[in-house]
């Protein structure tokens, strides 16, 4: 696994193959969209989807964690994909072993479920986060929000690449607009947008094990 | 003689008193009705195949109570007539009613379909019609109701119309297994026919019908041979004729003198984008026509297409244009002529269309066969042999649906429950199901109480719960899902279109309109519309005078060539070259053959062309098999894989009928030396497997799959799109599946139907040996060829690679930078 450090905004952002960002200077894991409890909200309604990807993408998680050893993990958007079910219960059990590390949750439109449950699981939640001028929110803006700059989420980007002899290729990417940047989905779970970039901003795709800047 | 009955002697002499005979074939089917025998009777249409079983049932009935039959009422459910179409019921109702009336047998016809209305549903409930109506998905909607076997106690015949028309299908799976549960039910007192029209594999069809263990079925077969004249409409000037496209409307002025001449004409297109491009046409040609012309086709409000049916039926209607929405059906009398517009892409769905005009017993059908690009006009040709040598197509039978078999059990279980011995017993001995071994029956079992293997001790799945060997679906809710979601046509989502002012147009495929913006123009059912806006999943249009409108192109208007007709085309290829064919199609076609023939090559009988041609495109490898659409994508698949092991190299791959291109940023490293080892059949079925293609065929596969398994909760109908979190499209979950539970079932047929019906891996094999015993001609035209240019412009493409994923963005990178 390569990622690769993006110096933008007088900070070293490491883009990750695993879908996530590392924040160099705040020693934060930024990630979002992770959906945990969807495969078991599909399940619980009768809907067989194979259970075991929630366990996946937490030990992806886990070995990010072991990686980089932050000190806080910002989420923005979209954590639990809907009410209360036992891969939420799956996850306290996974959290007890990094109790020191804070999460900070930038609640999204699916993040749903009480007050008292994000409490016990150790998640501080905010509609928005404000950090060093740089402000996360879980759907992306399109002007200029008085801050430095914005990261977001919610839209799973993707990003097309067509060549010669009508060549095309779709991969999940990392977005930097001209304010507002986009994460793609830390979930396995979950689908993609095509997103149609400006060629001036900057995206960089993820292939396989490795990050590629494309424009 | 024995069978002359009393009830044989009412309804012969009730003919006799219409100056009416029965025909051989009827009285074959009443004698062996008589016998107790079950079978299919094979007739054309127009002959009065219906009253070969319907009186059948009657005489037997009057026979059985010859005493009271005129006054006996209430007699519960005796006869089942299922039909594909929900139009077709009250057409046979109707017959059926006046010819019991005139019998005097008080028997109750009833329609049992999406359509009928819930007070007639409850009254049916109380007391069952004698005779039913219904669509196979309404008998498995029966069939999840509670005390579901009380409906069928006095049940003896269960008649299964247009046959031909379900058994290719998965509607044909829901036919065999709502027999299956029938026959479980009433054991050997139901007798089970099938009414077809002639199809290449009638004896199998008979053993899908009665199942394979079956001894006293019979096929009775009409012997009446309909006369159709097929006339090509050959344009003016053939140079000047399109090499590709697949509208036509050029030829449209020459489609008029035919509707002219004729009292009635239906004009068959493709596609429902066609119909309505026609139909817009036509007004503009001809504005004569307006009121006297109408449009048919699948997207068209239910209560304008009974219309025009019903328009149809009393001869108010000069034209109409239509779509496959008209194959099968009633008998529109007046319609004395029928143009198709494009190749139909097999003879029997040929001759089916040919058979809508001259319905009468003994009427010639009249058939012009339209053209929308030059090389067509070879399939015309190809199509008149094929009719003179009788080359019908056979209907391969579904095998092994397991996503039809888990939305069955499902059903059953939200009725009474089941037991699963008995049902295995039932289910193993259709035809579909003759070879599910007792592993497979129990992950079905288990994907539906458990939810499918690698159970971790803290899951919550729920759908059906287990006593014993009794199983049964506790939850009201997912009850009223399942009972909404029953069926296997399976379509993109569609959004109702309706005036600002109110008045409702029709439906549109959610993934066309998502594409537009409010303010942009539409076609539907003929009108132009501007897009308002979209409100609880309808979409709110008011008319528009526009020019530019865009026509909603609808997924699945691809048919693929039949074998049958892509042998007829190759023949006709080499008689064209032999210069001395009397085909009027083929003389027209010359100059064309010409220009082939001098820029690369026309391929002999023995012969395979592959063409290599470079523009600026890239460059081109076009390979000429004539085998359809679905052997072009597989073998494409197949020869790009086989020459990405040569050298690293990407191709973007389409095809047609005729053959298919590979194209790439680089020389292709195809030449006389090596062609013969990549067209080879060594390695077949491992490098079919291992050629990207599979996992992208079986994905689509999925998406049908997904949905009548139930995996996918498609909403209420016309409510909006309530429980948003359980959305999630087929693609998702096929990656899901194939990342974390590889061994599912329903992904394994996924990847079966995609090589065992879309790969038609037999014909593959077929078509590597003929070309094995083949000369291989290579040309390098400097321009580009009347056979390649149709290819060249299709836009849908595949992708095949063995380069880098890295290298191919790098690549891509440095061609757009």
């Amino acid at each position: 696994m390569v990622g690769e450090i993006f110096h933008f905004q007088e900070q070293h952002w490491h883009l990750l193959p695993q879908r996530a960002i590392f924040w160099e200077e705040e020693k934060t894991l930024i990630l979002s969209d992770l959906h945990l409890g969807k495969a078991a909200h599909f399940r619980k309604a009768g809907i067989a989807v194979p259970a075991g990807i929630v366990q996946e993408d937490l030990f992806r998680l886990q070995q990010l964690i072991t990686q980089f050893l932050p000190v806080r993990m910002i989420i923005v958007g979209d954590m639990f994909h809907s009410r209360e079910n036992n891969e939420v219960q799956y996850f306290r059990l996974w959290r007890q072993q990094f109790p020191h590390i804070i999460i900070d949750l930038v609640m999204g439109n699916h993040d749903i479920m009480a007050d008292e449950v994000y409490a016990q699981l150790q998640i501080n939640v905010h509609p928005t986060l404000t950090i060093r001028h740089i402000h996360f929110i879980h759907e992306p803006c399109e002007e200029s929000n008085g801050y430095q700059y914005t990261f977001s989420g919610h839209l799973h980007p993707a990003f097309v690449m067509a060549g010669a002899a009508r060549q095309r290729l779709r991969l999940p990417c990392f977005y930097f607009g001209q304010h507002c940047g986009i994460l793609p989905a830390f979930g396995h779970f979950t689908g993609h947008a095509t997103l149609a970039p400006a060629a001036t901003e900057p995206v960089f795709v993820i292939a396989g094990k490795s990050i590629i800047r494309v424009q | 003689m024995q069978q002359r009955s009393g009830g044989w002697k009412v309804v012969t002499k009730w003919l006799g008193d219409k100056e009416l005979k029965p025909f051989k074939f009827q009285e074959d089917a009443w004698k062996a009705y008589q016998q107790g025998k079950s079978g299919i009777v094979n007739a054309p249409t127009g002959f009065g195949k219906t009253f070969s079983l319907f009186l059948g049932a009657v005489i037997a009935w009057i026979d059985a109570h010859p005493k009271d039959y005129t006054h006996k009422t209430k007699n519960g459910l005796q006869l089942m007539w299922i039909t594909p179409l929900r139009a077709l019921a009250k057409d046979l109702g109707r017959a059926m009613e006046a010819a019991l009336q005139e019998l005097q047998v008080p028997w109750e016809i009833g329609i049992r379909s999406g359509d009928t209305p819930t007070a007639t549903r409850a009254a049916q409930k109380k007391q069952m019609p004698e005779v039913l109506i219904i669509t196979p998905e309404s008998l498995h909607l029966l069939l999840a109701q509670k005390e579901y076997p009380k409906i069928f106690t006095h049940l003896h015949t269960v008649v299964v119309d247009e046959w031909h028309e379900l058994i290719g299908s998965k509607r044909g799976v829901m036919v065999e297994l709502g027999l299956s549960r029938l026959k479980g039910l009433r054991k050997d007192k139901l007798k089970i026919w099938g009414i077809s029209a002639t199809i290449g594999n009638l004896d199998e069809a008979l053993e899908v019908l009665l199942g394979p263990y079956h001894n006293n079925g019979i096929i009775i077969r009409a012997k009446l041979k309909k006369n159709i004249a097929l006339k090509s409409v050959i344009p003016d000037e053939i140079e000047k004729y399109p090499w590709a496209g697949h509208l036509g409307i050029k030829m449209l002025p020459q489609a008029l003198p035919v509707i002219d001449e004729s009292q009635t004409t239906l004009i068959f297109t493709n596609t429902r984008s066609q119909s309505e491009l026609w139909y817009q046409a036509l007004l503009r040609e001809e504005p004569m026509l307006a009121g006297a012309l109408a449009l048919h086709h699948g997207s068209i409000d239910m209560e304008l297409r009974i219309w025009v049916e019903e328009a149809l039926h009393n001869g108010i209607l000069k034209a109409v244009v239509c779509t496959a929405s008209l194959d099968l059906g009633v008998d529109f009398r007046p319609v004395d002529s029928v143009i198709q517009v494009g190749s139909p892409k097999g003879v029997a769905r040929f001759l089916q269309r040919a058979g809508r005009s001259g319905h009468q017993p003994g009427a010639v059908s009249k058939i012009f066969f339209l053209p929308t690009h030059a090389l067509e006009l070879v399939e015309a040709a190809a199509l008149k042999a094929a009719m003179e040598e009788d080359l019908i197509e056979s209907r391969m039978p579904v095998l092994l649906a397991y996503d039809v078999l888990l939305q069955y059990l499902m059903s059953l279980a939200v009725s009474d429950g089941f037991h699963a011995p008995e049902i295995w017993e039932e289910v193993r001995h259709t035809f579909c199901y003759q070879h599910i071994t007792a592993d497979d029956w129990q992950w079905i079992l288990s994907f539906l109480t458990t939810g499918g293997d690698a159970l971790a001790s803290y899951d919550e799945f729920k759908k059906l719960e287990r006593e014993g060997d009794y199983y049964s679906c506790k939850s009201r809710m997912m009850a009223m899902r399942h009972r909404l979601h029953i069926g296997t046509i399976v379509s993109d989502a569609m959004l109702k279109v309706k005036f600002m002012s109110g008045g409702y147009i029709g439906v549109i495929e959610e993934s066309f309109i998502s594409r537009l913006q409010p303010g942009d123009f539409f076609t539907l059912a003929g009108r132009n519309l501007e897009y308002v806006l979209i409100k609880d999943m309808t979409i709110l249009v008011r008319k528009s005078n526009s020019k530019r409108s865009i026509v909603p192109s609808y997924q699945g208007g691809r048919i693929p060539l039949s074998s049958n007709l892509g042998k007829m085309l190759r023949q006709k290829f080499n008689e064209a070259l032999s210069r001395n064919t009397k085909d009027p199609e083929l003389i027209a076609l010359q100059p064309l053959f010409n220009l082939q023939e001098e820029l690369s090559h026309i391929p002999k009988d023995n012969e395979l062309l592959i063409e290599q041609i470079e523009t600026k495109d890239g460059y081109h490898l076009f390979v000429y098999p004539f085998e359809g659409r679905l052997v072009h994508e597989v073998m494409a698949a197949l020869l790009a894989y086989r020459i990405s092991r040569i050298q690293p190299i990407t191709f973007s791959i389409a095809m047609n009928d005729y053959g298919f291109e590979l194209l790439s940023d680089q020389p292709i490293p195809l030449t006389n030396e090596n062609a013969k080892a990549l067209f080879s059949t060594d390695n077949l079925l491992i490098e079919l497997q291992t050629s990207v293609n599979a996992t992208e065929m079986a994905r689509r596969k999925f998406r049908d799959i997904a949905v009548i398994a139930g995996l996918i909760f498609q909403g209420y109908p016309g409510k909006h799109k309530a429980n948003r979190h359980l959305q999630s499209s087929a693609s998702l979950l096929f990656n899901v599946f194939k990342d974390y539970d590889p061994q599912n079932l329903l992904l394994k047929q996924a990847f079966n139907e995609a090589f065992f019906y879309q790969m038609e891996e037999a014909r593959l094999r077929e078509t590597l040996e003929r070309i094995k015993e083949s000369k291989i001609v290579i040309t390098s035209p400097q321009k580009l060829t009347p056979f390649c240019f149709p290819i060249k412009v299709d836009s849908l493409r595949d992708t095949m690679t063995s380069e880098k994923l890295e290298d191919r963005i790098k690549k891509l990178i440095a061609v757009n930078g």
